[in-house]
């Protein structure tokens, strides 16, 4: 790939900048289209205006834009500079956008630091260009399956495009099987960070996205286990298993709706050498943590936060302190008050992290509320069927759940879907039109939560924040 | 009255929620005070078919087909073969379906055999056959409308001498040129539609419930049901489909 010269850098900014600024005034988001503008005049523009910049990246299936949050939040909390794709927009051209608005008009970065949430895919296109310090994989699940192919695809995507960028440090989740193989045969350095302990109700999953061998095709056992397919696994016939994690949650304390209380294990240094070697307990230091958002995955993602500060360089006090008061990020457990109650929005994309939404729904102690939208639109997804993957009858079948709204343009199968999971027919109300059914959250005396997937979840995010006053999402 | 139904190989045939079938299977039986048991029967465990009235194969990922395929060898593909033939009924989706014809064959010549109880084959194609389809069954499975959700890449050619499951209405189908979709061969129904393919089609589902328990119990009429969300969920895709 050739870089850019002056004349196509200039051309490509301008493009940008014009692009950003004319949707904007249009009141549009515009968190791709710049970037598509850019690339008009210098196809690699993003090498030139992402040049000399520190840069983590984060990609996986699930918790990606909530780890940015976190880390973006430290690193702005110790007085950083930071940029970063809030918006969600994490393919080539939004990462290309993002960037390159933020260049000065000979193409100069602005700013030091930035944290990029990639989508899975994307991956092996966006790397090379911006040369990333630190690569975080958070998980992979099943999703999309009509858009990424098999799980095993999406694997094979992200390791094409770490395999472009050898000098960054690799924090990779040593509880789930998947990615844990990316550090075989890969000369990057790598950093685990995981959970040592089980939670919750210690069953194996009746759908496992990684039920065998990722090496060998051998079934895999478990000591514990924390959700999904994560957990201490191990492969009794070739002997792949979990590694020992540098950044380790040794103990819940405390779990509740406002976060959560950990004893974590910490390295004293910076990242070492190899692959999967990882027998020798690094010999770290236990602190006790507080997570400012709530449920077993937010404490996955302040563990990949934590691993990546401490692989970025950078003084781990900043994120242990920062992550006592980080907020969600827009759709992620945000909280509105439309009217005397709260409505917590919470996207949910796929089964693994639908059944979290829905352990933390189960676990309310008060009754609520409860609202499910779903559309099949390009960035969702066509295909709904996984909602028939996840579990609904938890959280049907629990008591405290009063009424449910079903909305979006597939809200008939959603309907039909809480039928089979156990739901009477009479507490189900069908409404797609998203005006009504703000005024039922602002009349409603008990929580409401809101289980919206991708592009339900900005149009009715959109209505809750015009009510409530809320930044629009790409101001986040 | 009862069924047994035997789930096959659910811990790797389980793509697209299609344990949502197995659900429709059983709560329409239940509903209408049927009884019926669901067994999964998993990769190893070397069980025998012969007490089972109704099966379910469903769609696995490429990567776990492997280890299904040795242990079909293994003794599972001849009990399945046996049950087949009995009569049985089954209800086979996507990779689930193409294990009852005889090959795939990938679009770069590697062949995989497969069981050949049903007279089709299987030729893997460079791009998928994606997207909600509809397609109408044939009299001899009850002639209603089925909508769902199509996403293989291999196209599948049925024999002269056995007819598809229906006619494809909007979509690919069995492989996108001559309109048919899925197989119906003596009491097997095969189909690529995920969805799941039940909850949605009631009328399917009920066709297939009556089909085992014929067969078991020589008759049976099963009493109608209120289906007020199953019709909404099938009318709202269906005119999604046909108006696209």
């Amino acid at each position: 790939m050739s870089k850019p010269n002056i004349l196509q850098t200039v051309a490509a900014v301008a493009a940008c900048k014009a692009t950003r600024t004319g949707l904007r005034l249009a009141k549009k988001g515009g968190t791709a289209l710049p970037g598509k503008a850019a690339r008009v005049f210098a196809k690699n523009i993003l090498e030139v205006t992402s040049e000399g910049m520190e840069i983590i990246v984060v990609t996986g299936t699930n918790g990606k834009t909530t780890t940015c949050r976190m880390l973006e939040h430290a690193l702005t909390s110790s007085g950083r500079e930071c940029l970063s794709n809030k918006s969600g927009a994490n393919l080539l051209s939004g990462v290309t956008a993002e960037i390159t608005c933020n260049a000065t008009i000979t193409g100069r970065p602005k700013t030091h630091y930035a944290v990029i949430e990639c989508d899975e895919g994307a991956l092996r296109h966006v790397v090379p260009l911006i040369h990333p310090k630190v690569i975080v994989v958070t998980n992979l699940f099943r999703d999309q399956l009509d858009r990424y192919g098999e799980i095993t695809h999406t694997l094979n995507a992200i390791r094409e495009g770490i395999s472009k960028v050898p000098d960054a440090v690799l924090c990779l989740n040593a509880d789930e099987s998947l990615t844990a193989s990316l550090a075989q045969d890969m000369p990057n350095k790598v950093l685990w960070y995981g959970i040592d302990t089980p939670v919750g109700e210690q069953k194996d999953a009746e759908i496992s996205d990684a039920k065998y061998c990722i090496r060998c095709g051998n079934e895999y056992q478990y000591e514990y286990h924390t959700y999904a397919h994560l957990g201490g696994f191990f492969c009794p016939s070739c002997g792949y298993k979990r590694a020992k994690p540098d950044v380790a949650v040794t103990d819940f304390v405390h779990m509740g709706p406002r976060g959560t209380d950990v004893r974590m294990r910490l390295p004293e240094g910076g990242a070492k050498e190899g692959g999967t070697e990882s027998a020798k307990a690094p010999a770290g230091k236990e602190q006790e943590v507080h997570i400012a958002l709530p449920a077993v995955y937010n404490t996955y993602n302040a563990a990949a936060a934590i691993c990546a500060y401490s692989a970025f360089g950078l003084p781990r006090e900043e994120i242990l302190s920062s992550l006592a008061n980080v907020h969600s990020s827009f759709g992620r457990m945000e909280t509105f008050r439309p009217g005397k109650c709260d409505v917590q929005m919470i996207l949910v994309k796929n089964p693994a992290g639908c059944n979290q939404a829905l352990s933390y729904l189960a676990d309310m102690e008060e009754t609520f509320d409860a609202v499910f939208c779903l559309n099949d639109r390009t960035a969702d997804g066509h295909d709904i069927s996984w909602i028939w993957d996840a579990d609904y009858e938890k959280v049907c079948g629990c008591g405290r759940l009063r009424h449910i709204y079903v909305s979006g343009d597939r809200a008939e199968d959603m309907q039909l879907r809480l039928k089979y999971a156990g739901a009477k027919e009479e507490s189900v109300t069908l409404i797609k039109d998203n005006a009504k059914l703000l005024e039922i959250m602002k009349a409603s005396d008990v929580p409401v939560f809101v289980l919206p997937n991708y592009t339900s979840m900005l149009a009715l995010r959109d209505v809750l924040a015009q009510a409530t006053g809320t930044q629009a999402f790409w101001k986040g | 009255m009862d069924l047994k139904i035997c789930h096959l190989y659910p811990e790797v045939l389980n793509l697209y929620g299609d344990r949502g079938n197995i659900r429709c299977l059983e709560n329409r039986l239940k509903w209408r005070g049927i009884d019926c048991t669901v067994t999964g029967v998993g990769i190893g465990s070397g069980e025998s078919l012969k007490d089972y009235d109704l099966f379910f194969i469903g769609g696995g990922q490429d990567f776990e087909q492997e280890v299904l395929l040795e242990d079909l060898k293994r003794g599972m593909g001849n009990e399945i073969r046996s049950a087949a033939e009995d009569g049985k009924t089954f209800l086979c989706i996507c990779g689930g379906y193409q294990m009852m014809g005889h090959y795939y064959q990938t679009h770069d010549g590697v062949k995989c055999e497969f069981l050949g109880i049903v007279d089709f084959y299987t030729e893997g194609s460079k791009t998928r056959m994606i997207g909600n389809y509809a397609f109408r069954l044939g009299e001899e499975s009850g002639a209603s409308t089925v909508v769902g959700f199509e996403n293989h890449s291999g196209k599948t050619w049925l024999g002269s001498g056995v007819k598809p499951l229906g006619t494809v209405i909007k979509g690919f189908g069995n492989n996108g040129e001559d309109k048919t979709e899925g197989v119906r061969f003596r009491n097997i129904f095969g189909s690529y539609s995920h969805g799941p393919i039940l909850p949605k089609n009631p009328e399917l589902c009920d066709f297939i419930l009556k089909t085992a328990l014929e067969r078991k119990y020589g008759s049976a009429e099963l009493l109608p049901l209120s289906d007020g969300f199953e019709t909404l969920a099938h009318e709202s895709v269906l005119s999604r489909i046909v108006s696209a």
